[in-house]
């Protein structure tokens, strides 16, 4: 390829380089701006100075729900994601008969799982004669008022996202698969029950791989937006009202794309301040192979 | 000779004809009976004057985020369905929108009385054309309250009287009206205005006129109609998630037996129930002492021409045929309310295909009385502001003089922010 031209790979490149620089760098710094404006869409922002990030701290207390209620969103879906990853992953990593079929059901959750068919699809199910209710009253129970309770309409949410395990569980099953065989040999000789050799052996070899899926599933949590919109629109008493809503809602709803950015601004904070702390403490607990740390 | 004259003259029809045409696009939110009748409309109009029509539809959920982006990026459609209050926002001074006064000679305006083109005039610019008038009314599944062997109601406490009625003989399931969401914001609002005989928010001020004391007279209405088994707790309308009445099977099984609605939307919650079920439009209930029938009634929605449109003499014809020609009118129906052009209602009538109960329906909402209604009502944020306080008291986080003291304040930020 040499010879040709030295700007080649430059070429191969430009597209995904103008498609990062249009779409992805040019809103993020414009977003930063906007956030210091009153900017309703159709007439030329006005610069505010910081009296959006001021009301945002000072006196909105929808902000202070939906904030609450991301962060309880965040807490409750990625831990439990990624241990039903992991544990279907292990599920997955023995050797059975049709294993390909299993994995790949397994998976389709993960490709389905954002669209909003879906989310409608949770919707009818997760309704007062939807049928998981139907289920529970054919096992005795009483139904429960997923949507309608503000205790349960949030974990409803959350079970919808970790639903969508799929992703999560393939990287698992990729690094379970990698770990030296030889290593459960000689725990086993050394007398090493099953769980003390996912404990002691597998649990920190993949430890590089759990640090990944948490980055990734923390981030993807803080944006989750198409359940909540699509089942119950924030509600019931905004228990379901993540922040991408309250974006959504004050840019798209009430046109204020100056405190729309100025909370995604927020938000992208806070996302920053927590996969910091994330980097911080993996030195505690990720284990990487021929890290003379370890 | 002739047969060059003859050739001469179909050539240079077809090349009038093709520089003429115009590939266009139009927008409309709606249900499946709007949409299906606005394509075939598109499809004759269209033809009959050589454009192409690309349809882009929705539901009413989100059309509004999605035409104001469209606005603002200079990509909306050529031919837009537009909601009344809109018009406010997206072209205060007259310009944001065409002003269809240009193309008098392609649309025929005299179809339009002058009341409502100043409807559609902002700043002087004739931004929409109305399509229908249309008010929230009162409207009840017949079948549901004869079983019940009820009348249908003529006052509130007729409704809140059939409530325990209702559960005593045809069930804990079945209720004689619905009212969740805005529909719960919009009944409190009617509530107050017949008890005040004032808007809650003053055209003339852009102020809220109702004292804290009327304000939680009104919403104590909501916690009645809950006791008493007139309508579902905000509660358990929520279990099924966001539904909207015409997709609610409670609704199309007449489980649900009533709900107030605008009038242009017969078809949309007609349309789902099951064969047997029918409605009818009753009278805005009454209240003793009451100061006004309180309609909430407005122009409905228009039909304007963008601005940015380079083919704004085409979308002129189509709107046109759409409004005041015999096959635009006669493929869309009724399908947007009672047509606000004296051509097509004329012809719809002569072709009985104005049904009786929309007729009916349009009367009520005509001669019923009620202060004008400020278009602010309508932005999401006053809405929302309703909508979220009455919420609260709903699922009894704050009493009645809590919800009103929240709601003064946020539609007062409201509308703060909208000035």
């Amino acid at each position: 390829m040499g010879g040709d031209s030295k700007f080649l790979g430059l070429w191969y490149v430009a597209p995904y380089a103008i498609g990062l620089i249009l779409f992805t760098a040019f809103p993020f710094v414009a977003s930063f701006y906007l956030s210091f404006t009153d900017y309703n869409l159709l007439s030329s922002p006005e610069w505010v100075g910081t009296a959006n990030y001021e009301k945002l701290f000072t006196r909105d207390r929808t902000f202070d729900k939906s904030l609450k209620v991301t962060l309880a969103y965040v807490f409750m879906t990625v831990p439990i994601k990624l241990a039903f990853a992991l544990f279907i992953a292990v599920v997955l990593n023995y050797r059975l008969r049709g294993i390909g079929l299993f994995r790949t059901a397994y998976y389709v959750p993960s490709i389905l799982g954002g669209s909003i068919a879906i989310a409608v699809l949770w919707r009818y199910m997760f309704a007062q004669s939807g049928l998981i209710n139907m289920i529970i009253t054919a096992l005795g129970g009483e139904p429960v008022n997923w949507f309608g309770d503000p205790q349960n309409a949030l974990l409803t949410i959350t079970l919808l996202r970790c639903w969508q395990f799929g992703s999560a569980m393939v990287i698992f099953l990729a690094a379970l698969q990698s770990v030296d065989k030889s290593l459960y040999e000689a725990g086993s000789i050394d007398g090493a029950k099953p769980w003390q050799l996912f404990r002691y052996i597998t649990l920190p070899l993949i430890t590089p791989v759990i640090f990944f899926n948490l980055i990734m599933q923390t981030v993807q949590a803080f944006q989750e937006f198409n359940g909540p919109y699509i089942i119950t629109e924030g509600g019931p008493l905004k228990n379901t009202y993540l922040l991408p809503l309250y974006i959504y809602d004050e840019a798209f709803k009430n046109f204020d794309m100056g405190y729309a950015s100025a909370i995604a601004w927020v938000l992208f904070c806070i996302i920053m301040c927590l996969t910091l702390l994330a980097f911080w403490t993996s030195k505690k607990w990720v284990y990487y192979a021929g890290d003379k740390r370890n | 000779m002739k047969l060059r004259t003859l050739s001469l003259a179909l050539c240079t029809t077809a090349i009038a004809s093709t520089a003429m045409a115009e590939d266009l696009r139009m927008s409309w939110w709606g249900g499946d009976s709007r949409h299906a009748a606005t394509q075939a409309a598109l499809e004759v109009c269209g033809a009959k004057h050589g454009h192409t029509i690309s349809p882009e539809f929705t539901g009413w959920s989100g059309h509004f985020e999605k035409l104001t982006t469209q606005i603002a990026g200079g990509t909306e459609a050529d031919l837009m369905q537009v909601n009344w209050p809109w018009l406010s926002f997206y072209s205060a001074d007259g310009t944001g929108l065409a002003d269809l006064n240009q193309f008098a000679q392609i649309i025929d305006l005299s179809n339009w009385d002058d009341a409502q083109i100043v409807a559609g005039s902002m700043n002087g610019a004739l931004n929409g054309l109305p399509i229908s008038t249309t008010g929230r009314l009162f409207v009840f599944n017949t079948t549901t309250w004869a079983k019940a062997g009820l009348d249908l109601p003529k006052t509130w406490d007729d409704l809140i009287a059939a409530g325990p009625v209702f559960r005593e003989k045809l069930g804990e399931g079945y209720y004689p009206f619905e009212a969740a969401g805005l529909d719960a914001a919009l009944i409190v609002t009617l509530y107050g205005t017949q008890a005040t005989g004032k808007p809650l928010i003053d055209p003339a001020t852009n102020e809220l006129t109702w004292t804290k004391e009327e304000l939680v007279n009104a919403i104590s209405l909501y916690k009645t109609l809950v006791d008493n088994h007139v309508i579902e707790g905000w509660q358990d309308r929520a279990a099924d998630g966001n539904v909207p009445l015409h997709e609610n099977p409670e609704w199309s099984q007449g489980m649900i037996a009533g709900t107030y609605q605008w009038d242009s939307t017969y078809f949309k919650i007609s349309d789902p129930l099951e064969d047997g079920q029918e409605l009818a439009y009753v009278d805005l209930l009454t209240q003793d002492g009451q100061k006004t029938p309180g309609i909430y009634r407005k122009a409905s929605m228009v039909f304007s021409i963008s601005a940015n449109s380079e083919k704004q003499e085409a979308a002129a014809q189509i709107l046109n045929c759409l409004l005041n020609e015999p096959e635009g009118v006669s493929a869309l129906g009724t399908t947007r309310g009672v047509p606000a052009s004296r051509t097509a209602r004329e012809q719809l009538s002569e072709a009985d295909a104005i049904q009786p109960i929309q007729v009916e329906a349009q009367k009520k909402v005509i001669d019923a009385e009620g202060p004008a209604i400020h278009p602010m009502m309508e932005f999401p944020s006053v809405r929302a502001a309703l909508q979220d306080n009455l919420e609260l008291f709903a699922y009894g986080e704050v009493d009645a003089t809590e919800a009103a003291d929240e709601m003064i304040l946020a539609i007062n930020e409201a509308l703060e922010d909208i000035k």
